[in-house]
Parts: structure tokens; sequence; C-alpha cells
């Protein structure tokens, strides 16, 4: 285990609880703003509900500033607690993390495409998705996508499948075919002037539906239910049913590496990124480590990592003779730099 | 070119296929059940079709909501009062104020509607909390169906009249507590609505976009 690979995991998983957290916390500003919490932390006491509402509620109340004495007893100050309970918001698709706003740069197009305008708020709310997207490239499939994050686990069930007797496929289509979905889903969103990309965006599916089983929760504890629930998760959800039999039994990293418009928009724009792997041939031991590793199924040893890769770090991790390395590369530092690139081929010569 | 592989063949139909399904249940969930219904949008909504244009379906409004009125438009959030999403109006965002209405964030910190401060592509655009910009807001219209109201059934009753936040310029109350709506000053925030004790509603807020 290697601390990169440790590392994005570790966010891989606060990306997960922060989807879930983000539900809870819109509660808990409901029942402090329009309810009265205290009565419902009483009747809920003891019961699953109860302990989530009264968690979240025992650490706002821990944050600077969140408590005030009142006429003897220590109470909630509701305004700052309130401004607390608004610190995140939304989820993968488009979210507020303090008062940084972000959201994908494929929800942006598509809202600019059907409403051909493009206002501050979302140039503003797309600047760090940007930002990061042009330095490092697709970061966001393999360090926060909760989709990604999801496949990278199920690819263990592929083992499982030969166990029992069940040959998984490893098809590989053309890895250009997601270009065409993101192309074909920006003519059916200027087409009907709506975007239509969102409803089966793998990504924002899941954070709707982290949305639902949430409130379904708190909703059945309203009701008195306190029992196990399984209610709340709409019928979209079986697309990433359908996404992951696809990828346990047809093809690895399927949706990722030949459909996902998502990850074909951020590979556009992280075309040129200065942050890539870079390898030292002269170190390299034909070894292969990292071509069972790398999970968009590229050669690290034939150093193609242009804009498939998506900066995971699995090769670099995998290498135990130090050939990888995440270092400066790519077409813009060529640009910045061109007389180190005739330096590199006299010394060649 | 490289001659292909019966196995790339066969995955290149097989994600073809795949890619037409997933654009087709998108195209086919924004295409709705029907024509576009009137229904009440959070305060600083765009008109209808930039809205449905515009907005990106990303929820943060409704997170933002401390009163929980707004909802995104679902058959399953619809079923409770009998509305069904049209085209378009999948997922957005939606106040039915039978089931609960906006507060105007009153009560709430913050210079700005929370709502309008939450969105991220200027379907909302921020709404100040001044008794100025707040008069601006125009999400509907509040209509009193004579015919149900109480208070002009011979039981004086003046409950709507109370839960107006423009309480005698939006909403007055006449001869036996009578509800007067004043078009001009009226918000459509919908608390009206809410809190209206009679059974189906006497007094409803019409959408904007179907007010004539």
């Amino acid at each position: 285990m290697s601390k990169l690979h440790v590392t994005r995991r570790t966010v891989q998983v606060l990306v997960v609880v922060f989807m879930l957290l983000i539900p809870v916390l819109a509660r808990y500003q409901n029942y402090v703003a329009a309810r009265e919490i205290d009565r419902v932390l009483e009747r809920w006491s003891g019961t699953a509900a109860g302990g989530v509402l009264q968690a979240v509620d025992t650490t706002m109340r821990a944050l600077p500033g969140a408590e005030k004495e009142r006429a003897g007893r220590v109470q909630r100050d509701r305004a700052q607690v309130l401004e607390y309970a608004q610190l995140a918001r939304g989820g993968p698709w488009s979210a507020t993390v303090g008062p940084v706003s972000m959201t994908d740069p494929l929800g942006a197009v598509e809202s600019m495409v059907a409403s051909r305008a493009l206002p501050w708020v979302l140039l503003a709310s797309l600047l760090v998705p940007l930002a990061a997207t042009l330095l490092l490239g697709r970061i966001f499939c393999s360090w926060i996508c909760p989709v990604g994050f999801l496949l990278e686990l199920t690819d263990k069930m592929r083992g499982a499948m030969r166990f029992l007797e069940i040959r998984p496929r490893d098809l590989k289509p053309s890895r250009t075919t997601k270009y065409g979905v993101l192309a074909a889903g920006l003519v059916l969103t200027a087409v009907l002037a709506i975007p239509v990309l969102g409803y089966v965006y793998p990504p924002a599916i899941v954070g709707r539906e982290a949305h639902d089983v949430v409130f379904a929760f708190f909703d059945r504890a309203e009701m008195g239910r306190f029992g196990p629930w399984a209610g709340g998760l709409s019928w979209m959800a079986l697309l990433l049913v359908a996404i992951i039999s696809f990828e346990v039994l047809v093809s690895r990293r399927w949706w990722c590496r030949y459909v996902c418009p998502g990850g074909a928009l951020y590979s556009l724009i992280g075309w040129a990124r200065p942050v890539r792997v870079k390898l030292q041939s002269d170190r390299c031991t034909q070894c292969a480590l990292c071509v069972a590793a790398c999970p968009e199924g590229l050669n690290p040893m034939k150093n193609q990592m242009g804009m498939e890769c998506d900066n995971c770090g699995e090769c670099v991790a995998s290498c135990g003779d130090d050939a990888l390395a995440f270092g400066f590369d790519g077409p813009l530092i060529d640009v910045l730099r061109p007389s180190e690139r005739e330096v590199h081929a006299e010394s060649k010569q | 070119m490289s001659e292909l592989t019966r196995r790339q063949v066969l995955g290149q139909i097989a994600t073809g296929t795949a890619a037409v399904i997933g654009l087709g249940t998108g195209g086919w969930l924004a295409a709705g059940v029907g024509p576009a219904v009137a229904c009440v949008r959070p305060p600083g909504a765009l008109d209808e079709d930039d809205f449905l244009a515009t907005c990106i379906r990303c929820g943060r409004c409704a997170d933002a909501c401390p009163n929980r009125c707004i909802v995104g438009f679902t058959e399953e959030t619809g079923r409770e009062v009998s509305m069904r999403p049209g085209a378009g109006q999948r997922g957005t965002p939606v106040i039915f104020p039978r089931r609960q209405a906006c507060m105007l964030c009153n009560g709430v910190p913050g210079d700005t509607l929370r709502c309008t401060a939450a969105c991220p592509t200027g379907a909302l655009s921020p709404v100040e909390k001044t008794e100025e910009a707040l008069g601006n807001v125009d999400m509907g219209l509040a209509e009193v169906d004579q015919h149900l109201c109480y208070s002009f059934n011979g039981a004086s009753c003046g409950v709507c009249v109370r839960s107006c936040p423009l309480e005698g310029t939006a909403l007055r109350a006449g001869l036996w507590e009578r509800p007067e709506v004043d078009p001009d000053a009226c918000i459509g925030c919908g608390l009206c609505e809410r809190s209206c004790v009679h059974y189906p509603q006497a007094i409803r807020v019409r959408p904007r976009g179907d007010i004539v």
C-alpha cells in the first residue's frame, strides 16, 4: 500500500461521506430553522434517526461560537448554527463547500448550450473545477467521482465471478466513443433546450439517490417509523446496477473508458495538462506491473499518458523500479520551454 | 488502420447500444409526460422556458431551503398534490404551497434568500432580504374561492390574513375577516394557502406562468 494509493482512497471515502452528510445537514437546518429541534431530538431519542441527528447537533454545538448562555441555560446560538449548517450543500454534480462553489463542467456546458447564456455565477462556479482540470487533467474521475470509486471496488468482483466459473469478458471498444456520446448529448440538449445529460450522468444520479435515501430515512422517522429502511431509491438506481453488471461481466471500467460524457469533457479540458506521469525508460525493467494496475487500461511503459490518463497515480504506486513519477510535461510545457527540448535533442546526438 | 478483432466489434456494438439507450433515457426523462404544467418556482426564478434551459437540476436550492418547501419536481413528490412533471420539468425545484410554503427566510441569518444564493447557474437570481427586493419577488398570485372561504360563508376566519408576511398590503382583512388580495403586492409565497383551514384550500397560489 503506497502513500499515494492510501491518500486517493481517503479522498474517495471522504467524498462519499460528504455526499451522505450533506442531506443530513439540510434536514438538520430545517429542524433548527422551522421546527423545534429539541423536541424532535427528545421524541427520537434512542432511535437511529435520533442518533444521527444528535451526533450532528453535538458536533455543531461544539463548533466555536455555536452556544450561548441565556437565562442561566446554555443554548444553541441559532443564527450561528444555521450559518454552520449551510457550509456544505449539493452533491458530485454541483456543490458548495464553505465559500467555494463547484459545478461539473458538463453541467455548466449543458446549461450554457441549452440557455445560450453564461452568467457570472456559473463562471465563478466553474473556476475551481476548470483550474484543477487544466492543471491536473481528469482528476475528478480518479479522485472524486463516486461512481469511479464504486467501479474500482466492484472490479474485485471479477475474481469472484471466476471462482463461480463464470468467465468475465473484457471487451475493448474504441475510446473515442465517449466523445461521440458527449457530442450527441450536447446536440440533444441544444435541440430540446433542456439539460439532458444530467438525468443520466452517473455521478449526478448517485448524488440525487443519496439525497433521496437520507430524506426517506428522516421522513420515516417523522412518521414515527424507526425501523430499518430500504426506501428512497428511484428506478434510476437501476442504471447504476446496469453499469456495475457490465463492469463485472463484460468489460473493465467500461463506463469510464468508453462511454462517460463527463469523462470525455474532462479529457478534452485536461488535454494540455502540465502535470502528468513521466516514464524514465532507462530505469524501466518492463515488468508490466503498471499495465495491470492502470484502471484506464493504458500502458505507462510506452509512455502513452495522453488525455485518457486520469492522473490516479496507481502506476506510480505499483512501480517497483522508480521508473514512473509525476512531473511536468505535455504540450503546454513544450511551448513554455522549447529550449530544453533542443538541449535534450542535442545531448542525444 | 489496424484490423478490427471480433472482440472490438462486439465491444463497439455493446457500447454504441448502451450509449443510445442512455441518451434515449435522458431524452425521455426530459420529455416528461405531456406539456409543461404551471407550478410555483422558488423566488428569483427566470421565466419558465429559460428556467428549464438554465437549471441543471442539482438540488442545491432544495438543500439550502430552511423551510424545506423546495423539492425536486418528480412523480413521487408531485403525487401528494396530484401534479406530474411535464416536458423538461423533471427534477426542477418547485414549491407546492399546500405541502410547505416559502417563508422568505424569515428569522434565518443572511442577507439574501438562501435558495437564490445557492443557485450555481443563475436560474435563480439572488434576492436580497430588503423590503423592496422581497416586494419584487413574483412566484405567483393568491386567489380566493368565495364559494369555499369560511369568511364569505357566514363564519369569520382570517387565518390566511394573519399568516401573510405582507399583511395589510398583499392580503387585507375586509368585513367579516374576508381576505382581499392586492395583485400588485402579492408575491405568491403561499403561506396563506398553507395556513388555510378549509379543505380543499379556499385560497390558493396561482403560479406566475398561469396568470392571464
